[in-house]
């Protein structure tokens, strides 16, 4: 073998600009043309809060809204969404406000290890913007395709149904940890939310 | 809310914008000290306060050491996740996240072979490759290691020998992934295949070549690797029986399927020291386990466990990759991160072991149950992991809830060449429980009486010891029963419903910590220790090492500190992430944490509670006794004008020492027998659990639909009812997976079919019934608060109640898990032909028509019942054994009452005839120093 030309197993393809509007920002990156959404977002443009959990359309936790639909980013190419609106979990929250699908998932025990709640904030969001008064049997259509293995789903409807009803306006939110301490938010997450170093 | 200062710009903490949605993390806090988001005091909340100690909690289950404790402000309410904010915005990070300057990409190289020898591995052509800065292979990293210390059988890459498909052989670091892909491809490794093993049955025989040699005694030159045989009690009993079952079982290997694959980043300091980020349950194994591989010592690594994106046993291990990262790291001098796709989360698997169990059961004519023997063989894979454990497990947690009168248990666990099985959810129990309840059910059928009524006559009370020796200390199962029984409607049902449809019952009995911990030398050091600091403006740092891993130990520990403390829960602060900063933790597994990690963290809250008092009573001039600490303040019993705040107290408390620092630790008290393995099992506490399940069984195809589960579960004292519930019903989520759809499965070549979560098959949200889950609080002694576990537990008892509601569905018992359309349809069309019936419709089922003994036991069931809660009041502290209700005197030793009554740990050579499959592992002489481990 020696003296051969090492040929590459993929060949590289070309960069481009990408650019589409992620969480309300125009974002410009240079990625390949063949990129996969789910890395340009994650590697570019810093939502590491899509997460990877199968890269084949398995577990619906890269789940990303492209103008407003919920799409699998792992399933898609970069380039088909470019010049699209899109909407990690990161853009659910408005500025210091967390939306009502959010501030339901932790008061109701929608998220145990947290990692597939990005993947089902986005399809239930998706689903109470078309549909604020589903029934149990339509949200479980709607999140047929994410998968989640500690919660068994059941306190995931009940987020969504609480979600829905404070989009419905019928009800506040209020937090059931409350009995003592009527606002007992925590005052940021326990923790520093990313490691020394992080890149964001 | 006016008059606070603003601990952030952002609005008020009770603002609420008209669309909804509401300030996150922004809130108004109040002065100094004062803590909290509110500045007024909040009443005592006597609902949380326990009655013995003037509060209005009821305490059907008597009181408790940690009751003075109580300050009525979180333990036993709803409380959202301390982390749940950074869940829910996208900001936790987990292995993947962790995004590090410069930081390049590792991928490792994998066998193709079940079984070779590794003749060379070539590394040039990758080293060449532009891009590519770092290569390793087996020889840069000679150390074997274990999470077991006396199974240390795996190295970070292939020395000598790979033992499976996708066993590691090499890795790569390179500027991207497209280049450490391609690096991968290019490294030469030459190969001798070897005779490779894929039933777990040959693992039984001997070989010329075993996977491992088992260092000092190898057991003949077969692959097994740990046997076991245990004999309690007196065998004469099981002579004649009024009813026996006998079962051969057979399941499948199933995987944790967390959503989040294995993923580590490993960086070199410029001090040169290691930081090792990664999703870990038990990240000391693993900072033991890297110091061993890569010779330094420990203070020279500091693992960083990041958020954990679901454990469930799958990330307890010390695991290769994460030696191949700090390898890698180290050669390349730059931060190096290894992400596996999902089909490597198969390869290193360590899901439940594929086992063959066989249970023969005996009742006798009062409908006892006369003895157990359980025979399992179960298929460890290519390496130890927890197996030593596991085999254990498979036997001696089926020792309760039941009183027995002879319990016998053959076990053994052999090597083959497929990904390692080892701990998970339920570790070790979950297959035997099931053989065991549907025993129970198939003899309440023989005896024609109600198998829940059969089960509460035979249970051990509170307070009592199993026949190896388990000491139970409280015990909820009778309420679990009864609750189930009632909630499900269950005697209007059972044997009622039409073909089809059906309902059945299954029990659990599990671990709360291992008594004796893996690792921990002199076995005189604590479980769990836990530091607090408070420091001038009243703010509470807890440092744990507790892994939290969904199942919300970070609150648990945060939630007990706030309760002795009476601080808002949001003063709290736990930090569990850093070796480098939290005392050592033994980890999650084993469901130890909440019982270990909350009862340290008491004990040191304890201690600051008692510096504040004691200040309190320097500037008050009140006795600490006389003084109440309610929410950030102290004040007299007798007139609450009389009191100082938290933070005037906390300040001179403070006076000459600075920052209040309070260590706590928990040792599980001493316990067990002195048999052979009689450490396995043991634990400070045992939780128990009952389920009923409803199954539509279409007969027509074999499918089988979960429609309704009533699940009761004991956890001693629910510290959060919300985790509790979540534990339960995602319990029943695993567990109904493995009994109906998941399954490894091994075609012809022995090659996994289906490392992927497209064909490996996880329930989804459709497959799920409507699940009720019941709290039973039984209030545990030593447990903090009373809490015992509830993570893994409440798995055991859906697999037997669903294959007993398909027997009651379609009079057909199916012992091959999972219960997959095509196997049950087989069933039905054998049945059919066995009657020469031609529709299915006209299957006929089973309906129970009471004997005589049915009234029996429901007397005996509640003079039980009386009993139970006489010794669960500990108004009744006489001493109960296993076999009090054989009418053996507890106080006497029962080798000296019962002639026949044996205790022992090798098989006589009588026995040694009659053995199952995996009793013969006895059969084999064991050989002295034939190399290998230890
Ligand atoms: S990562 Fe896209 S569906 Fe699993
Ligand atoms: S919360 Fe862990 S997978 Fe859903």
């Amino acid at each position: 073998m020696v003296g051969e030309e090492h040929v590459s197993m993929i060949p590289a393809a070309p960069s481009e600009v990408w650019s589409a509007e992620v969480n309300g920002q125009s974002q410009e990156v240079l990625a390949p043309s063949n990129a996969i959404l789910l890395d340009v977002l994650r590697d570019k443009a810093g939502c590491l809060g899509v997460k990877r959990g199968c890269d084949m359309g398995t577990c619906g936790c890269c789940t990303v809204l492209i103008d407003g639909e919920p799409r699998l980013s792992c399933l898609t190419m970069a380039q088909d969404a470019s010049g699209c609106e899109i909407t990690t979990v990161e853009g659910l929250a408005d500025g210091a406000h967390l939306a009502p699908i959010q501030q339901c998932f932790a008061d109701h025990g929608g998220s145990q290890c947290g990692f597939c709640t990005p993947g089902f904030l986005i399809t239930s969001q998706a689903l109470l913007t078309k549909n604020p008064n589903p029934s149990d049997k339509e949200i479980a259509c709607a999140i047929e395709g994410n998968l989640c293995r500690c919660t068994g789903y059941q306190q995931i409807i009940e987020s969504i149904q609480a979600a829905a009803s404070i989009h419905r306006g019928e009800s506040e939110l209020a937090n059931p940890a409350s009995d003592a301490h009527p606002d007992p938010h925590p005052s940021g997450p326990e923790e520093p939310t990313m490691p020394p170093g992080h890149a964001r | 809310m006016s008059g606070g200062y603003k601990q952030q710009p952002g609005g008020g903490g009770n603002e609420t914008r008209k669309d909804g949605k509401r300030v996150a993390g922004k809130q108004s806090f109040s002065p100094p000290g004062s803590g909290g988001s509110k500045p007024e005091m909040s009443p005592r909340d006597l609902d949380f306060i326990p009655e013995t100690v003037g509060g209005k909690e009821k305490q059907p289950a008597g009181s408790h050491i940690h009751d003075r404790a109580r300050t009525g402000t979180t333990v036993g309410k709803r409380t959202t996740l301390v982390d749940a904010n950074a869940k829910v915005t996208g900001q936790a990070w987990y292995g993947d996240d962790v995004r590090l300057p410069n930081a390049i990409i590792g991928r490792i190289v994998r066998s193709p072979h079940h079984y070779a020898k590794v003749k060379s591995v070539d590394t040039s052509k990758a080293e060449k490759l532009p891009g590519v800065l770092a290569v390793a292979t087996g020889d840069d990293a000679p150390n074997s290691f274990g999470v077991l210390p006396v199974t240390k059988d795996e190295h970070a890459m292939a020395v000598e020998k790979v033992r499976h498909v996708g066993d590691l052989v090499a890795c790569v670091a390179a500027i991207d992934e497209a280049t450490a892909r391609e690096a991968v491809s290019l490294i030469e490794v030459e190969y001798e295949v070897l005779d490779s093993i894929h039933d777990m049955k040959k693992g039984l025989e001997d070989v010329d070549e075993p996977i491992h040699w088992r260092g000092k005694y190898h057991v003949g030159t077969t692959n097994v690797q740990k046997r076991v045989f245990q004999e309690f009690g007196d065998r004469s009993m099981v002579e004649n029986p009024n009813a026996s079952y006998h079962g051969k079982w057979k399941f499948m290997g199933v995987n944790h399927g967390f959503t989040e694959p294995h993923a580590v980043v490993a960086h070199w300091d410029s001090n040169g020291r290691l930081q090792l980020y990664t999703p870990q349950q038990v990240p000391h194994y693993a900072h033991r386990a890297l110091a061993t591989v890569l010779d330094v010592p420990m203070h020279q690594v500091n693992v960083i466990r990041t958020f954990v994106g679901g454990g469930f046993g799958g990330k307890s291990d010390p695991f290769p990759h994460e030696m191949c990262a700090a390898i890698l790291s180290r050669k390349s001098g730059r931060p190096v991160r290894i992400t596996f796709d999902r089909e490597e989360v198969f390869w290193v698997n360590r899901g439940r072991h594929p086992s063959h169990i066989e249970v023969q059961m005996y009742a006798d004519e009062e409908a006892r149950i006369s003895g157990f023997d359980i025979d399992a063989l179960i298929d460890g894979g290519g390496f130890a992991s927890f197996g030593h454990v596991t085999s254990y497990y498979n036997g001696v947690l089926a020792t309760a809830p039941y009183e027995l009168g002879s319990f016998h248990y053959t076990g053994a666990r052999v090597w083959t060449n497929k990904p390692a099985s080892g701990a998970m959810r339920g570790h070790g129990a979950v297959n035997t429980r099931c053989a065991v309840e549907v025993g129970l059910d198939d003899m309440s059928e023989q005896l024609q009486v109600d198998p829940i009524d059969l089960r509460l006559a035979n249970l051990l009370p509170p307070h009592s010891r199993t026949i190896s020796g388990f000491r139970i200390t409280s015990n909820g199962m009778r309420q679990a029963l009864q609750r189930v029984r009632e909630g499900s409607d269950w005697d209007n049902k059972f044997r009622k419903l039409p073909l089809g449809k059906g309902i059945g019952i299954g029990c659990g009995f599990f671990i709360s910590g291992s008594g004796l911990p893996i690792h921990w030398d002199p076995n005189k050091f604590p479980h769990a220790t836990v530091h607090i600091q408070i420091d001038m403006d009243g703010g509470v740092t807890v440092h744990t090492g507790a892994a939290d891993i969904g199942q919300g130990s970070t609150t648990a520990v945060a939630q007990v500190v706030a309760e002795v403390l009476a601080l808002p829960i949001e003063m709290i602060h736990v930090r569990s992430h850093e070796s480098d900063t939290s005392p050592v933790d033994l980890g999650s597994y084993s469901s130890r944490v909440t019982f270990m990690n909350a009862n340290a963290a008491i004990r040191a809250a304890l201690e600051i509670k008692e510096k504040i008092l004691n200040a309190a009573w320097d500037a008050l001039g009140y006795h600490p006794d006389t003084l109440v600490l309610n929410d950030r303040r102290i004040y007299y019993k007798h007139d609450p004008a009389i009191g100082m705040s938290y933070l005037q107290a906390l300040h001179k408390a403070q006076e000459d020492k600075g920052a209040l620092i309070a260590s706590g630790a928990y040792r599980s008290p001493p316990m067990g027998g002195v048999h052979k393995g009689a450490a396995a099992g043991l634990a400070p506490a045992y939780s128990f659990s009952a389920y009923v399940a409803e199954v539509d069984v279409d007969i027509e195809t074999g499918l089988i639909k979960c429609t309704d589960v009533w699940a009761a579960h004991d956890c001693g004292k629910a510290l959060n009812p919300m985790a509790v519930e979540g534990q339960i019903i995602g319990s029943c989520h695993m567990g109904l997976g493995q009994v109906l759809s998941e399954q490894m499965v091994y075609g012809r070549t022995g090659h996994l079919q289906n490392p992927n979560l497209l064909e490996y098959k996880i329930p989804s949200v459709h497959e799920m019934p409507n699940v009720t889950p019941i709290i039973i609080e039984s209030c545990d002694p030593e447990g903090p608060f009373g809490a015992k576990e509830a993570g893994e537990g409440p798995l055991l008892p859906i697999l037997p109640a669903v294959v007993n509601a398909v027997y009651d569905a379609i009079g057909i018992r199916v012992n091959d898990l999972p219960l997959t359309p095509d196997k049950v349809w087989a069933a039905i069309a054998k049945k059919m032909k066995l009657e020469g019936i031609d529709d299915p419709a006209d299957l006929p089922v089973p309906r129970l028509d009471f004997s005589e003994l049915q009234s029996k036991l429901v007397a005996r069931a509640a003079e039980h019942e009386t009993r139970d809660k006489r010794r669960q009041k500990s108004e009744d502290t006489d001493a109960y054994v296993n076999g009090v209700l054989f009418g053996f005197d507890p106080n006497v030793p029962l080798e000296d009452q019962v002639e026949g009554w044996m205790s022992s740990d090798k098989p006589t050579p009588e026995q040694l005839a009659e053995l199952g499959l995996a009793g013969t592992a006895w059969l084999k002489e064991e050989q002295r120093n034939m190399g290998g481990g230890n």
